[in-house]
């Protein structure tokens, strides 16, 4: 009766151990994986405003400026009237 | 009695524990609680600014602190060279400020992302990064006096600073959040711990009536005009006469908004609304408006001009003192009579006079949404002499600002109505969007003698005595403006605030712009410098929004 009691206890104390080191190595698993996330996100948000930046810089009228004198458009583009054709045909 | 001895070695054990744990969590909780327990305030993202066609004005970029910690510094010699020329400053000024006693020590701030990869690679002991975000300009100084700056306040917080920083702070800057996380000594989240995650909420975006491209050719102009007639300061407005939404403003000499506490603070001053002054003769075509509404007048009838007229002690005169006898209403604002305009404040009466300055709200603010406006002062009338009343048909003896000026302008060519001037037309949060409509705070004319005063407008343009190098086959209206400086209670001839307001095309105009320079010196009147300056952004602006020629 005794041994069949140590038995029982030396397993539940086992698998107790067992389940303890699982959820203590899970939690660390997923704490890792928490923290990834967390410096994951952080350098996105930061990649989004240095690509919102690049974004920016390509439509500003400095860089439009820029392309029309490296093209060597001029402002010499007569305007196309379409209200009075008249002047379009001019 | 092994077994006994194991299990008391086991229970002392544990009571250790046990008594370990008490001192903890019960004994020292306090002073241990943020070992575990982290919480960190979240900021949010501060709103940007767009134009009218969504292109931005203002974003937020990564910027980074760059910190030393003196005590774990191995080898400070090279550290001071390295940092030295990886920052482009003087060695001398990073060692002047690294305290060896200290234990953290912040040497540069506003680092780019590119400056900070660029040392991180050069792995120095003892320094660190600390994040921020701060604002970036696409467009540089384009947009100067509208957009205000960013600065911080006595705690250090960030804060805005004049135009729609300082307007629309609140709504930029967002509600911060925080995060409350337990941790283990590596940093890692407890899982069974406290968690309490507070989202920040993000400033609003601001969509703006101002249209990139328009505020482009104004200060393009304005920079062109104010070199060429050599003025000390100018202004360009432009609107839309018809909801008075701002679709450019430009006042020169602006700032770096990226280096504004390199500049005095004058040049933080948006004159276009918070500097007073004597319009001059652009305000004739209000007084003209007055008249026409009430009846007192039409711009046919005639009015004899043959010299000069007495107010009391004073003797009022045209431009050049000369006098062409006969001459119809048109005729008075197209070769800008000021006793042809005393004439006309005749007929409209003095009770008239005051309240239509009433009417058009000046001497209070237009509540235009920009920080910093400037109300002026309109004198109560029984404070009035006659000479005032003379005076202010010709816009001498009352202060206005550019703005109260355009929006008054803008309500004699527009039907009548009195707007109230505004440059945000969108708030846009995360869940909703809130449009501004343009306000009518008040109908001054009827649509009778708004048509007639744009076509007497259009006659001054076509026969004003000054020839300007108009764009052909468009009609434009408006009015010129030269108003002296008073100094010490007199006026200084030689100073003078030439302006020139126009719009187009005239029978349905599409903008209305406002032309200031302050003391040209090329000429004091505003027909040789102003005016030539608004047809040349007017030429611009034509081609801009293809408007095509008239028959």
């Amino acid at each position: 009766m005794k041994n069949i009691f140590l038995k029982t206890a030396g397993f539940i104390m086992a698998g107790l151990i067992m389940a303890n080191l699982f959820v203590v190595i899970s939690g660390i698993v997923i704490s890792d994986e928490i923290n990834n996330f967390e410096k994951k996100t952080d350098s996105l948000h930061k990649l989004n405003l240095t690509l919102e930046k690049e974004v920016a810089n390509l439509g500003s009228l400095k860089f439009a400026q820029e392309q029309a004198k490296e093209f060597g458009f001029t402002n010499s583009t007569a305007p196309q009237y379409i209200d009075q054709l008249k002047y379009a045909y001019r | 009695m092994k077994i006994k001895l194991i299990f008391l070695i086991f229970i002392a054990f544990y009571l250790t524990i046990l008594v370990r744990l008490f001192f903890l969590q019960v004994v020292s909780s306090p002073l241990n609680m943020s070992a575990y327990l982290k919480t960190n305030k979240l900021y949010p993202i501060r709103g940007r600014i767009f134009d009218q066609k969504n292109q931005s004005l203002v974003l937020n970029q990564n910027s980074y602190q760059l910190y030393i910690e003196p005590k774990k510094v191995e080898d400070k010699d090279r550290l001071l060279l390295t940092l030295s020329q990886s920052l482009e400053v003087e060695e001398a000024s990073i060692s002047a400020k690294l305290d060896m006693s200290k234990d953290w020590v912040a040497i540069s701030k506003g680092l780019t992302q590119e400056q900070k990869d660029k040392i991180d690679k050069l792995n120095l002991k003892g320094i660190g990064f600390d994040y921020e975000t701060k604002r970036f300009y696409p467009e540089a100084s384009l947009s100067a006096h509208v957009l205000g700056f960013l600065g911080k306040d006595d705690q250090g917080e960030d804060v805005g600073h004049l135009g729609l920083e300082g307007f629309y702070d609140r709504d930029l800057k967002g509600l911060p959040g925080f995060v409350e996380t337990e941790r283990d000594i590596l940093g890692r989240p407890i899982l069974i711990g406290v968690q309490q995650r507070v989202e920040p909420e993000d400033g609003r975006d601001l969509i703006l009536t101002i249209d990139k491209n328009v505020q482009e050719i104004s200060k393009k102009r304005l920079l062109e005009g104010m070199d060429k007639y050599k003025a000390k300061k100018g202004c360009v407005i432009t609107a839309d006469p018809k909801t008075m939404a701002i679709l450019s403003l430009v006042c020169l000499p602006d700032y770096d908004l990226e280096k504004y506490y390199l500049f005095d603070e004058n040049f933080y001053r948006n004159l276009a609304i918070s500097d007073l002054y004597e319009p001059g003769s652009v305000f004739k075509p209000l007084v003209v408006a007055a008249a026409l509404e009430e009846k007192k007048i039409k711009p046919d009838d005639t009015y004899n001009e043959t010299g000069q007229v007495a107010v009391g002690e004073y003797n009022i005169k045209t431009w050049n003192d000369k006098y062409e006898g006969k001459i119809s209403m048109t005729r008075i604002l197209e070769k800008s009579s000021n006793v042809g305009m005393v004439y006309i404040g005749e007929k409209l009466g003095n009770n008239k006079i005051y309240s239509y300055l009433e009417k058009f709200r000046f001497g209070q603010n237009t509540n235009i949404d920009l920080e910093g406006e400037a109300s002026g002062y309109l004198k109560p009338q029984n404070g009035w002499y006659p000479i005032d009343y003379a005076t202010v048909t010709f816009g001498q003896g009352i202060a206005v600002t550019p703005i109260q000026l355009i929006r008054a302008f803008a309500s004699i060519i527009n039907g009548g109505y009195l707007m109230k001037p505004y440059i945000v037309q969108k708030i846009v949060s995360e869940n909703r969007t809130t449009e501004i409509k343009p306000k009518v705070e008040k109908r001054i004319f009827s649509q009778m003698t708004s048509d007639v005063i744009r076509k007497m407008l259009v006659s001054t343009v076509e026969n004003a005595e000054a020839k300007w190098d108009r764009p052909k086959g468009f009609s434009i209206g408006g009015k010129t403006g030269t108003a002296q400086v008073a100094i010490k209670g007199h006026y200084d001839a030689s100073k003078t605030i030439a302006s020139f307001i126009g719009f187009a095309p005239a029978d349905n105009p599409k903008f209305l712009t406002f032309v200031v320079l302050y003391e040209p010196q090329t000429s004091i009147w505003g027909s040789e410098t102003a005016a030539p300056l608004f047809f040349e952004i007017a030429k611009d602006l034509i081609v801009y929004y293809n408007i095509s020629p008239k028959q």
